[in-house]
């Protein structure tokens, strides 16, 4: 490496190795940094097309029930009201769980086949950082799936009425509500699905496993309390995943579930009817299953060897 | 060899065993159904609930779909395809070896499942042909089903997902809405195979699509899967370093 | 591109010469060019695709090997193609680059695999005499999926040369092998090009190119920059001043005396050498000793310095 050499007016520079002597971010730069590197890896972002096409266009499918009920709307001239807010994610329950079971592999597998988790590791960043910000990662995504649709049916309602404003004076209070269901139930299917995604870093299994959950508790469940109208298998659906986003949904915006005249209209609302459970149980197993999840997510890689 | 191969691949310990209490599910309702004695018939409840909403709706894609798309995907996504494809044989030898792999543990598992827990909730009954028709039909269409799988893993590296949108938003949703796109779906075809066979009341069971069309559609479909997959294979590409 | 059967094999390691041989021969990626235009052919012995990272060398192995489609020219291989080819794969062994084996079979059931899948008439006497080959029997009843970079790699090779292949691709056969091992893959690699096998390997490691292979095709950015014995490639750089370093009895003096000789370049005194650029080998190699004897120097030392394949090497890549 050339030294400083000072020759009459000319220098020589220094172009070997530095060290590093501006500011150490910390723990916090860290968990914002996972948080965002997984948010955009999520979208596929920063990756190859091929990675973007299933989070986009299954986010797309989840769009299409706003469009079709914006799109009544500019046609009817009045508002109707095929899609009430609470119904909403009902309608994209599939779409949402297929999102997941493509995306968790994506946010969880990945490390661990690549090993590259001791990397994380060795920085200010703890186990419980990592998953805190993966799990707020997919729950954002999530988020964004949920509530875009709900702005644009929203607004779309608001617009598509004579009285614009009169229709925000009636319905204002529906933003709350549709916020925090839809923040509680991303919370509930992300922590749900990382859980599921992270025991395994073959992604086959761990996308599988998370429809498993998703499919199996949702038919074993709705079984069983068609059948067996009365009594314990009634609470049933307190495992059931969609089932339990129902309840936790009706029971955020106040709603009680009324049986369809003609006995079974296939809705969940109406399974839950069926049901005869009090909502707020279904919240409780709500926050019960994320606890659990958290807690299966964060002892899976507290034991991880690295 | 393969065959022997890649079922040690795909019945490893850990998997294996969650595979196996998954299949244990179906026979636990037939007992919660059979201890509750509800009223309700019990072969209009095997057939449409056991049977049809939960054994074909539910475990007989997904067991499928695992089986089908890890035993060549796998593979092909961790290099190891290579040793494979570069013995001197018929890629057709490849494929069937690999069919069969994901083939035999997805049916024996739904078959046990299936057996079992219909048993127990037509025990009793006059029932049996309702057992038979739909263990014939799982049987078919777990292979249609695989074959498809298998197609799909050859052909893309997000076999399973593709897989999965294919079961529960085509199969789920879209034929469900659309009377005319049944012709397109296993699960129809499955259904079909069954009431054929089975040939109880429509109201006891009643399929979609008629028992002759649902087993030559499936048919076609198998063949062309495995087909097509073969062809697939036969241009097998490694895109990789420079 | 015609596919012709491979023809009938004499003695297991007999192939038609030349055993490879590529004309034209391109791939692309839509824009990306991976291989360009590239014609050359291989015979038996041991011949080395030498290029940086990214230069296309695993993209001809594989095109090779019958797991890329050239996306134009013909790639021939024992006188066919390989593409949509398995039966050609019973004369040829590959030792693909990726670490990947099956975890949970042992070394030897994973070689047994291999011969099984070849038909060989007795499986088992094959796999037992590669793992001996390759020097892995204490190792052969463990799994896999435990094996160190380098015994994985020496598995990879015994399970390629089963079945007595004459020719024989490997993708960068030395990556993660400790020296030790490495000498022994090149000898066994001797051993067998000395039998009449073509053994093609491809390596970004001059080291080791220089070392095993009779043959060099260099590879840069999709072409082929040059092809040969390396010396030879050196001696045909005309626009590139050959180094020599000369050491004797006065260096001053036989400086001064060969500054007069047209061949010479330039002369530069370092230690107790002589640094000489000279525009022509051959001529300045006849030269030095007569300007010293005339001179009544003593020569000790005559050195051609830059002959390495690295200085080859660099020459190439920088073109």
């Amino acid at each position: 490496m050339a030294n400083q050499v000072e020759r009459a007016a000319g220098s020589i520079y220094d172009l070997g190795y530095r060290s590093y002597e501006g500011a150490r971010l910390g723990r916090w730069h860290a968990i914002t940094s996972v948080y965002t590197h997984s948010l955009r890896g999520v979208f596929g972002l920063g990756r190859h097309h091929s990675s973007k096409i299933i989070p986009f266009g299954l986010a797309i499918i989840t769009l299409l029930p706003a469009v079709v009920q914006v799109g009544f709307v500019a046609l009817a001239e009045e508002t109707v009201d095929v899609l009430r807010p609470d119904d909403y994610y009902e309608f994209i329950q599939w779409p949402l769980a297929l999102f997941v079971a493509a995306v968790a592999p994506e946010l969880v597998g990945r490390d661990q086949r690549n090993r590259t988790l001791s990397l994380y590791f060795s920085r200010a960043l703890l186990r419980s950082d990592y998953v805190v910000a993966k799990v707020a990662a997919l729950a954002t995504a999530l988020l964004i799936l949920m509530l875009v649709p709900q702005t644009a049916v929203f607004l779309g309602n608001a617009l598509g009425s004579d009285d614009s404003l009169g229709y925000l004076r009636d319905n204002w209070k529906d933003i709350a509500p549709i916020v925090a269901s839809g923040a509680l139930l991303s919370l509930f299917m992300a922590s749900v699905a990382l859980a599921i995604g992270s025991q395994t870093s073959r992604w086959q299994l761990a996308s599988g496993g998370v429809i498993a959950y998703f499919a199996i508790t949702f038919v074993i469940a709705s079984i069983l309390v068609h059948t067996l109208e009365t009594g314990p298998p009634r609470y049933a659906f307190l495992f059931s995943g969609f089932h339990v986003m129902r309840g936790l949904t009706l029971w955020v915006f106040g709603v009680e579930p009324t049986l369809a005249f003609e006995g079974d209209d296939g809705t969940l609302a109406n399974d839950l009817a069926l049901a005869d459970v009090a909502l707020i149980l279904y919240a409780l197993a709500a926050a019960v299953t994320v606890i659990v999840a958290l807690l299966v997510l964060y002892r899976r890689y507290r034991r991880m060897a690295l | 060899m393969i065959l022997a191969l890649t079922l040690r691949q795909l019945v490893g310990r850990r998997p294996a065993l969650l595979m196996v209490a998954f299949a244990a599910l179906p026979i636990l309702v037939a007992i919660i159904f059979r201890v509750a004695d509800p009223d309700v018939s019990p072969e209009r409840w095997a057939a449409n609930d056991l049977l049809k909403g939960l054994i074909v709706t539910v475990f007989l894609p997904l067991s499928t779909l695992i089986f089908g798309t890890m035993a060549l995907g796998s593979e092909i996504e961790d290099g190891t395809a290579v040793y494979l494809l570069s013995k001197p044989l018929p890629r057709s030898q490849v494929i069937s070896a690999k069919l069969a792999a994901a083939w035999l543990p997805a049916v024996v598992l739904l078959l046990l499942s299936t057996e079992i827990s219909a048993a127990i909730a037509l025990q009793g009954t006059g029932g049996s042909s309702i057992l038979v028709g739909f263990t014939v039909a799982i049987a078919l269409g777990s292979f249609a089903y695989c074959c498809v799988f298998v197609l799909l893993s050859v052909l893309t590296s997000h076999a399973l997902i593709a897989g999965l949108i294919y079961v529960f938003l085509w199969e789920g949703v879209v034929t469900e809405l659309f009377s005319g796109t049944r012709i397109f779906s296993v699960r129809q075809y499955t259904l079909g195979v069954a009431d054929l066979i089975a040939g109880t009341s429509d109201r006891t069971f009643e399929a979609n699509l008629g028992g002759v069309p649902a087993l030559v559609l499936m048919a076609v479909v198998s063949v062309a899967a495995v087909g097509v997959a073969i062809r697939r294979l036969s241009r097998f590409e490694v895109r990789g370093a420079a | 591109m015609a596919r012709a059967e491979p023809r009938p094999m004499s003695s297991p390691v007999a192939a038609p010469t030349p055993a490879i041989d590529l004309v034209n021969a391109s791939r692309w990626y839509g824009n990306v060019v991976a291989v360009n235009n590239i014609s050359f052919t291989v015979g038996p012995g041991i011949t080395g695709l030498l290029g940086p990272n990214g230069a296309g060398k695993s993209t001809i192995l594989h095109m090779l090997a019958g797991f890329l489609k050239p996306s134009s020219g013909t790639v021939d291989l024992l006188g066919g193609s390989a593409w949509r080819n398995p039966e050609i794969y019973r004369y040829v062994g590959l030792v693909p680059e990726r670490e990947a084996v099956y975890p949970f079979l042992t070394g030897y059931e994973f070689v047994l695999l291999s011969a099984r899948l070849h038909k060989l008439p007795d499986p088992r006497e094959a796999a037992t005499r590669a793992i001996r080959t390759v020097d892995m029997e204490d190792a052969q009843h463990r799994a896999a999926g435990g094996y160190s970079k380098g015994m994985k790699q020496r598995l990879k090779f015994a399970a390629a040369i089963v079945h007595d292949p004459p020719v024989l691709l490997l993708d960068e056969p030395f990556n993660g092998a400790d020296p030790r091992q490495r000498l022994q893959m090149m000898d066994l690699l001797r051993a067998m090009a000395a039998e009449g096998r073509t053994i093609v390997f491809s390596s970004h490691i001059l080291e080791e190119v220089e070392r095993l292979a009779d043959n060099v095709l260099v590879i840069v950015a999709g072409r082929l920059a040059a092809s040969g014995d390396f010396r030879e490639i050196r001696r045909l750089m005309t626009d590139r001043p050959h180094t020599f370093t000369l050491r004797s009895g006065d260096n001053r003096r036989l400086a001064s005396a060969l500054v007069a000789d047209p061949s010479v370049l330039g002369i530069e005194l370092v230690d107790d050498r002589l640094s000489v650029r000279a525009s022509d080998f051959r001529g300045f190699a006849l030269a030095a000793p007569r300007v010293a004897r005339e001179s009544g120097v003593t020569l000790f030392e005559f050195l051609p310095t830059d002959e390495s394949l690295e200085s080859v090497f660099s020459y190439l890549v920088e073109r």
